[in-house]
């Protein structure tokens, strides 16, 4: 699979090129335009598996989609436009063995030999983050492409780093994070905004997102008329 | 050769386009597209066409009003941008067809006509709105989109999801269909559960634009941060 990330970073797509029978998973909702050599499957696990039931329902928990809809190329030469909701921008991750632990959201696609799983990541995390309750666990050898809210950045964190909760997109499992204050005293970081940080230790790579999709909720939503 | 001297800039995050008029040259462009202009140049609201143009527009989800920006005695310049921050395109109409998407118009040259074509069942199904935009003539014209444009040159098909079109030539055939499975069975799961719904499958020779975001999808995700409705 070859792929061309266009219109960095605020309005991104993934233009991906198929060749025959590559097989590619996506976020439901993602395709934006295809060739017409092209079967979409769509299923609650694995490509032609049957149950997934659990796994369907896991990710649901994590943020995404009970569903995934799969993209076969039948004939060589195959074009597939993706992109996310949220703008913002998409980068690739090239996974060799080992595993990627996304945000919720931010997984948009990835290829079959990579597995997607909801993990959980304990109670703290879960209420504390700002992120969804389980987190989506890439894993295996391929492909994955992540999407974020506003434009993404790379860290490579050799010891220690704090990145502040739902700036998250996703990290290697060679890091750990514990929700800590902010500041020195708890009332010190609620006031200055920050209130609970995420603090990664480890060695691994870390992908950080500029904007915090919550925050923009929180500050559209009230302007809006009541649902 | 372009009627308009023109140039747009700040792609494709927050396209602005720049028409320097030289006296007795006319643009026309939809309500609040002006964001700023030369005092030189006089600008004037109007039902152009005539009433059942201007209905038309209309029921393609345009404004009943274009205004018109005139350079009488002296040159000047004008600037054009959408409501949304996007992307934006110049398509060259030489005596051909343009169907824009509801809410793509931005702005035309003189010379350039706007018309409300009726789609029948497709538009009904595409969940676009039953009438389409058509632009024709001979002319400058300038469309608008949310994200940014990508322009796809089908040779023979290709699949779009109804959402993302912005426009597309007229020597294009499109129909309305279910995403296309594997088998028939996986056609009805695609459509029920596979959340791209409905697509526009493009045949013929000629150009489609696409953007790269959808504003529905966007709402919806703000959707649960909107204040609930108090119980009196």
């Amino acid at each position: 699979m070859q792929y061309e990330i266009l219109a960095r970073p605020a309005a991104s797509v993934a233009k991906l090129s198929l060749s025959a029978n590559e097989t590619i998973t996506c976020e439901v909702g993602a395709m934006i335009a295809m060739t017409t050599g092209i079967a979409v499957e769509t299923t609650s696990g694995k490509k032609g598996g049957s149950g997934g039931f659990m796994k369907g329902l896991k990710r649901m928990f994590a943020g995404e989609n009970y569903f995934l809809n799969h993209f076969t190329a039948q004939a060589p030469d195959q074009t597939l436009i993706i992109g996310p909701t949220m703008l913002g921008d998409i980068v690739h991750h090239d996974l060799r063995g080992g595993s990627l632990v996304v945000q919720g959201s931010s997984w948009l696609a990835s290829e079959t030999g990579v597995s997607v799983d909801a993990t959980w990541q304990g109670f703290g995390k879960a209420i504390f983050s700002g992120e969804g309750l389980f987190w989506v666990k890439c894993s295996g050898q391929g492909s994955v492409f992540l999407s974020s809210f506003g434009a993404i950045y790379e860290v490579d964190v050799e010891d220690e780093y704090i990145v502040d909760t739902g700036h998250i997109v996703a990290f290697e499992d060679t890091l750990q994070f514990r929700i800590v204050k902010a500041g020195r005293s708890l009332i010190g970081s609620f006031l200055g905004g920050e209130g609970l940080v995420c603090k990664f230790n480890g060695q691994g790579k870390l992908y950080c997102q500029s904007h915090n999709p919550p925050n923009f909720g929180k500050l559209v939503g009230p302007k809006l008329k009541p649902r | 050769m372009s009627q308009l001297d023109f140039e747009i800039s700040q792609r494709p995050d927050f396209a602005i386009v720049t028409v320097r008029m030289q006296p007795g040259e006319k643009v026309y462009s939809e309500p609040a597209a002006m964001a700023s202009m030369t005092p030189s140049l006089t600008m004037k609201a109007g039902m152009k066409g005539g009433w059942k143009k201007a209905l038309g527009r209309m029921f393609a989800g345009e404004s009943l009003i274009v205004n018109t920006f005139s350079a009488e005695t002296a040159p000047g310049e004008v600037l054009f941008a959408p409501g949304i921050p996007g992307d934006m395109m110049h398509y060259e109409l030489d005596n051909n067809s343009l169907y824009l998407q509801r809410g793509a118009f931005l702005a035309h040259s003189e010379g350039v006509e706007l018309s409300a074509k009726w789609q029948g069942a497709k538009g009904f199904f595409s969940g676009q709105g039953l009438v389409l935009l058509k632009a024709h003539g001979k002319g400058d014209l300038f469309f608008n989109s949310f994200g940014a444009i990508l322009e796809i040159d089908v040779a023979d098909e290709y699949v779009v999801d109804t959402g993302y079109i912005v426009a597309f030539e007229d020597t294009l055939d499109y129909k309305v269909v279910v995403l296309p499975g594997s088998r028939p069975t996986k056609t009805i799961k695609n459509f029920l559960f596979g959340g791209e719904g409905l697509v526009c499958r493009f045949s013929g020779q000629g150009k489609v634009w696409v953007q790269t975001r959808y504003v529905h999808p966007l709402l919806s995700w703000v959707y649960p941060f909107r204040p609930v409705k108090s119980k009196d």
